[in-house]
């Protein structure tokens, strides 16, 4: 179980250095963070609010005490989960705000991510079974353009077209404003209407890196010996390609979904700003926006750590698929 | 009736860049039903392209060319790719030449012996238990079924997995099975092993071998009947007993001149000089013909064919691809003339060295050196005692040879010797010091008394830097030379190796030349500083038999004409016969015999030793395992004779 | 391949061995399809971004025109909702992107290079926390991180914050890359060599292994500039940085901002855009070739 316990250490450790960097980064510029966050506000609006400067002082603690004593401070603030008040939205607590716009983003995100990587894998299987074939050249050399389009840019001609010129879906928003957000029918209609072009706009390049990653893996392994001797076994080449090819192949592209992950989080953020859709993605650009500092620190905390939870969940099903982690892990 | 039929078969490696290459040219033969035949040849020479094409397993590059491989009747190359499959495994089984991957690495053992059951219709009634055959096969091979079957590859060893791939190659019984260099990589014990388990396996169950191979000795000493292969073609093929004894190819002559019994009172190995063509282009007349001693006029431009041998070669079927033998070559040498022997260059145990070294100061004097390895294994610390108590002495202008199996402990000494790694206890003096407490400056002017010979020519040379790059460095470095100086030295350095004209070597990068070439350039590397001390870790072990003794016999003149010594790490007891003085036996971290060269080969003392001489194959007793008719002891060794 | 005797004394003969390699380089690579394609469309982006004063028909900044025109022979892909010629602002915009793409792909290269050979060829303790530092980079979501370190960044904003920004968050990757392909190299038997040879631990990293990572550099390289054209597109689009710089991405952004989808201003959302695709298929295309070159198939000959 050392490869396990491995993971979870690197887990704890990653999670503390996020939560680090959380701290150091609005610590980075030189003088007296509030004051130079009160600056930027001040340059913004011409004047500062007292509730911002309330929330500038209680995101950073006591100005003039220790670096040490406000490092204590925060992850004490952070362990009882009081991450300060909103700007923006006060007086709501960021932890309010975050958590009205969370499960959009999970939803939307948690649902375009399970379904790029399935697909992904999926095509980038079919191309390396059937590769060195002109169906292989153009997929990949297809798919290679196409995921160099900018998501936001995809969402842009999605609206335009899908909305506006043929009006199908609705172009922004997570929901319509004339029905009462519930567990009603009426809400999953509306709300499933306004998910499909956010999601699509992600679903377009989403799969493609985990498909060449598939493709070039298993093509890798449909070359080794141990595929070679498959085939001189007589086994047939269902079993080849799932059992020797694909068995084999999805390992690194497990390793690959944590990578692709944050780019992933990225890109949504982007489609959420172009969808005026309610998640973190649109909070966070939002509180950029309002210089809403405390929201920002908060929402940037909530999704590493999302991601490094999900990283976490891939390391383990690795663990658990590939028998030599354990080894690999100790030599 | 023959079970494999091949005729005019050919293979080409075709690739958009380069003009394609002929690896395997209109090779013919067929094996009978029952034989055991070993192909043998050297790297490069096709013998693993022919193998893949009896499969039906080219990939690309690689492209059947023409020809037809036949099975009991049945061409393959006609064959839809469904009908090969049903003859796979039921009738042609196979191990790979890199069995350490042959296995699936992510399901358990017991799940790819399945895999094969299920892929060909394993009847529970007729076939009989499928787990008592898998047991069955696995005792065999001589293998725990229980532990085996639940492992995972990566938890067995590399002897264990080689015994698995035979075993799963011999599960549904096959009529023939390929067995592609199934020993290389392996220890020399494990390797001696698998070849007799082989050889009982086959003898029992009767089943078709053919053998690839480069390891002359084992083939000749395993097979009933050998092909040798060059250059794409098969040049001879010959019972195993009469190759071993009356070699009439040249070439054949030249390998089975490499091979030599270190226990013998004379030992004597000779070399193939030059190298295999490129098979781009197939010359126009014998492709062995730049190499060969015994040439004739015609060699240069007909090319010969493979008939009959003559009578007198013996009495088994005997074929040949030689113009000595041909019509062409009788009517150049004169009709009834017998071909001479053809004499290739020697390298000859050299047995005086002792005297020179007599009486001198030790260069290096070890005592007590001990090296632990600390491994973390998660919280737990691992020590892996790698040298336990080792003495020993070298002095000027000496060789002595360290022998011994991988893992016991001879390259950690290297290490240390080259202070790479310091010891964790004993005394080390090297030229006065010790090399553990030096740093810096009297570090490196350590490492320009103390050099290096690795075993890999293929990884010892950086593959961006020429030649001239490369042995700049240390004169540069060491000896402080630039400009002509450095250019002029840098080209004696060359010719002193042998790389002559030096002027033509300078500028190659490392691929484009030959492992021997490359070799011969670590060599001149390493002599560049002029060290006091030279360490060789196996520097012959990744070359080409062939070529092997010209290696040898290089740094045996390296160490005469520039008085160095040498310590000389290898596993075969051959080659430290040919060119040590003293030697080492050790096994597990220590020492477990010592003594002057000839005394510790032809009078082992220690088991040790004796076993890793019983483990050197010996062509002389070609056909003596397998009861053949032909079988003959003999007790002299062979060699090119003198 | 037989051994060719060279004319004239030995003395003389030429060392000049990397200037001869270097034509064969860039044959493989123009042998490759792919590759060339890439570089031909990359050599019409740099042309672009260098002619652009000839090239553009009117000044970027010269707001002068009616909004929201439909193109037209004057206006090629029409105007912006501020008055602004799109086919001006599209050729300008290549130099951003291409400015921010090499500068910033220049520095996380850097600090990748730095990183990852540092980690990988010290090992031990020092690589152990590099390592964690770059996992732990590597796994933070990038556009959080450069939205809020851009956020207290000082200066406000502009090309150069845009590049730092980007350069300092998008070097993980390629020191994991190169962390990796040097463990593999750092024991070879000619890095032992070299140390014998007396060479230093500079010379050896340098000379002896970098040379031999090169096809990896330049293909973590292209991916970084790549990767910061695309970074660029990004936080301008969502208003980081200065939106008056002239980019595609501040295009875009600007489209959005004044409605061109609802106005039917559909040139100036696939222009840009469609620029920005070129532009990164051009370098993944590139890509390939270099790939190609590292194969052993074609390098053997």
């Amino acid at each position: 179980m050392t490869y396990f316990a491995r993971r979870i250490g690197f887990f704890v450790l990653t999670l503390w250095g996020a939560v680090t960097l959380n701290f150091l980064i609005p610590r980075m510029s030189a003088g007296d963070p509030a004051q130079a966050i009160l600056e930027q506000v001040a340059a913004k609006d011409g004047y500062v609010d007292p509730a911002q400067l309330e929330a500038v002082r209680a995101m950073l603690g006591v100005p003039d005490a220790s670096l040490w004593s406000q490092y204590v401070d925060y992850l004490g603030n952070i362990a009882s989960g009081n991450f300060g008040v909103s700007y923006t939205y006060f007086p709501y607590s960021v932890t309010d705000v975050i958590g009205d716009a969370l499960p959009w983003t999970i939803v939307l995100l948690g649902t375009t991510l399970v379904l790029s990587f399935v697909i992904g894998t999926l095509l980038g299987a079919w191309v390396a079974w059937r590769r060195n074939t002109g169906f292989d050249a153009v997929v990949t050399v297809g798919s290679s353009f196409l995921g160099t389009l900018p998501f936001f840019w995809l969402a842009l001609l999605l609206i335009y077209v899908f909305a506006i010129t043929l009006g199908w879906l609705p172009s922004s928003g997570g929901y319509s404003g004339a029905v009462e957000p519930g567990p009603s029918p009426e809400f999953f209609v509306d709300a499933w209407q306004h998910f499909l072009l956010p999601a699509a706009a992600i679903m377009i390049t989403g799969p493609i890196g985990w498909m060449l990653g598939m493709r070039n893996n298993m093509v890798a392994s449909l070359g080794e010996d141990f595929t070679r001797f498959g085939r001189a076994k007589g086994l047939p080449a269902r079993v080849l390609a799932v059992s020797y090819g694909a068995r084999v192949a999805i390992l690194p592209n497990i390793t690959g979904f944590a990578l692709a992950l944050g780019g992933l989080v990225g890109g949504t953020a982007l489609v959420e700003q172009v969808f005026n859709y309610p998640g973190m993605g649109r909070l966070l650009l939002e509180a950029v926006g309002n210089k809403d500092f405390p929201l920002m620190q908060t929402i940037f905390l909530f999704s590493t750590v999302g991601v490094l939870v999900a990283n976490l969940a891939a390391d383990m099903l690795y663990g658990l698929l590939d028998p030599r982690a354990r080894r690999k892990e100790t030599a | 009736m023959a079970l494999v039929e091949v005729e005019h078969l050919s293979v080409d490696y075709r690739s958009r860049d380069l003009p394609p290459s002929h690896a395997v040219r209109d090779v013919s033969f067929s094996i009978a039903e029952g034989e055991f035949v070993g192909l043998l040849g050297e790297s490069g020479c096709g013998k693993s392209t022919l193998g893949n094409a009896l499969l039906h397993l080219l990939d690309r590059p690689a492209h059947h060319a023409g020809g037809s491989v036949r099975f009991d009747g049945q061409d393959l190359y006609a064959l839809s790719e469904r009908d090969v499959n049903r003859l796979r495994w039921r009738e042609i089984a196979t191990v790979f030449q890199s069995s350490m991957n042959a296995l699936n690495p992510v399901l358990r053992v017991a799940k790819q012996f399945h895999d094969a059951m299920d892929a060909h219709g394993w009847r529970e009634g007729v076939d009989g238990d499928r787990h008592a055959r898998i047991r069955e096969v696995l005792a065999d091979v001589e293998l725990d079924a229980d532990r085996v079957m639940r492992s995972y590859p990566h938890e067995l060893s590399g002897g264990m997995r080689q015994r698995v791939v035979l075993a799963l190659a011999l599960l549904l019984r096959p009529r023939f099975v390929l067995l592609d260099e199934p020993t290389t990589g392996l220890d020399v014990l494990v390797q001696r092993s698998i070849v007799e388990l082989l050889r009982r396996i086959q003898r029992e169950q009767g089943f078709t071998v053919l053998f690839i191979s480069h390891d002359l000795g084992t083939v000749l000493e395993i097979a009933d009947r050998v092909m040798v292969m060059y250059a794409g073609e098969v040049v001879e093929s010959r019972p195993s007993a009469e190759l071993a004894t009356n070699p009439l190819h040249p070439y054949s002559h030249g390998l089975l001149g490499s091979f030599d019994d270190p226990r013998a009172e004379h030992v004597s190995v000779a070399y193939i000089a030059g190298r295999p063509p490129a098979l781009t282009e197939p010359p126009p007349g014998c492709p062995f013909a730049p190499r060969c001693p015994s040439r004739l006029a015609a060699c240069d431009d007909v090319v010969p064919t493979l008939d009959d041998a003559p009578e007198a070669a013996g009495p088994g079927p005997s074929l040949v691809r030689c113009h000595l033998f041909t019509d062409v070559g009788a009517a150049e040498l004169g009709a009834g003339t017998v071909p001479e022997t053809p004499r290739f260059a020697e390298v000859t145990a050299w047995s005086g060295a002792a005297s020179s070294a007599e009486g001198r100061e030790p260069l290096v004097v070890v005592e007590d050196l001990v090296k632990t390895y600390e491994r973390r294994r998660g919280l737990r610390k691992e020590r892996v005692e790698a040298v336990r108590g080792v003495s020993f002495t070298l002095v000027p202008g000496q060789v002595r040879a360290l022998v011994g199996q991988s893992g016991s402990g001879k390259s950690t000494i290297a290490k240390i010797l080259t202070r790479t790694e310091r010891a964790t206890s004993g005394t080390l003096r090297v030229d006065g010091v010790d090399p553990g407490s030096l740093r810096r400056a009297a570090l490196r002017e350590y490492r320009s008394r103390v050099q290096m010979v690795f075993q890999d020519p293929f990884a010892a040379l950086n593959p961006t830097k020429t030649v001239g790059d490369s042995l700049g460095r240390p004169l540069r470095n060491y000896l402080g030379l630039t400009g002509d100086a450095l250019w002029q030295r840098v080209l004696e350095l060359l010719e002193s190796v042998g790389l002559s004209p030096a002027a033509t070597y300078v500028d190659k990068l490392p691929h484009q030349l030959s492992g021997g070439q490359r070799q011969r350039v670590v060599v001149a590397r390493a002599m560049a500083p002029r060290p006091r001390l030279l360490v060789a870790d196996e520097p012959i072990s990744m070359l080409d038999v062939s070529i092997r003794a010209e290696i040898l016999e290089l740094l045996a003149d390296t160490v005469r004409e520039q008085d160095v010594t040498m310590l000389y790490i290898t596993h075969d007891l051959l080659s430290a016969r040919l060119l040590a003085d003293d030697i080492m036996v050790m096994r597990s971290g220590e020492i477990v015999e010592q003594g002057p060269t000839a005394q510790v080969v032809r009078e082992a003392r220690h088991p040790y030793t004796r076993s890793l001489l019983d483990a050197i194959p010996r062509p002389a007793r070609a056909g003596a395992v397998p009861a053949g008719p032909t079988a003959t002891e003999s007790t002299t060794p062979t060699g090119a004779p003198a | 391949m037989s051994a060719v005797t060279l004319d004239g004394p030995p003395a003389v003969t030429a060392r000049r061995p990397r200037l001869l390699r270097t034509p064969r380089w860039f044959v493989i690579l123009w042998r490759n399809k792919k590759a060339r394609f890439g570089m031909v469309l990359l050599a019409l982006f740099l042309l672009m971004a260098a002619f652009a004063p000839w090239l553009a028909p009117y000044d970027p900044r010269d707001g002068g025109f009616a909004p929201g025109l439909p193109p037209s022979a004057e206006h090629w892909f029409g105007t912006t909702g501020r008055g602004f010629d799109v086919a001006s602002q599209a050729i300008w915009g290549a130099r951003t992107s291409l400015l921010v793409g090499l500068v910033a792909g220049t520095i996380s290269t850097l600090i990748a290079l730095a990183i990852g050979m540092t980690a990988g060829y010290l090992g031990g303790f020092a690589d152990e926390v590099l390592s964690f530092f770059t996992n732990l980079v590597l796994v933070v979501p990038t556009l959080p991180l450069m939205v809020t370190l851009a956020a207290y960044m000082p200066g406000g904003g502009g090309v150069w914050m845009v590049i730092v920004v980007i350069g300092i968050t998008g070097w993980a990757g390629g020191a994991r890359n190169k962390r990796a392909q040097i463990l593999t190299l750092r024991n070879r038997e000619y890095i032992q060599g070299a140390r014998q040879a007396g060479d230093g631990i500079f010379r050896i990293i340098f000379r002896e292994i970098a040379p031999n990572m090169t096809s990896l550099i330049v293909v973590g390289f292209i991916g970084a500039v790549g990767g910061a054209i695309g970074a660029e597109a990004g936080l301008a689009f969502i208003g980081i940085g200065d939106p008056e710089t002239i980019s595609w991405g501040t295009m875009l952004y600007w489209a959005s901002q004044d409605g061109a989808l609802l106005t039917g201003g559909f040139a100036r959302l696939v222009v840009p855009g469609l620029l920005l695709a070129l532009l990164t298929t051009a370098l993944t295309f590139i890509n390939f070739g270099v790939d190609a070159l590292s194969n052993p198939h074609l390098r053997e000959q």
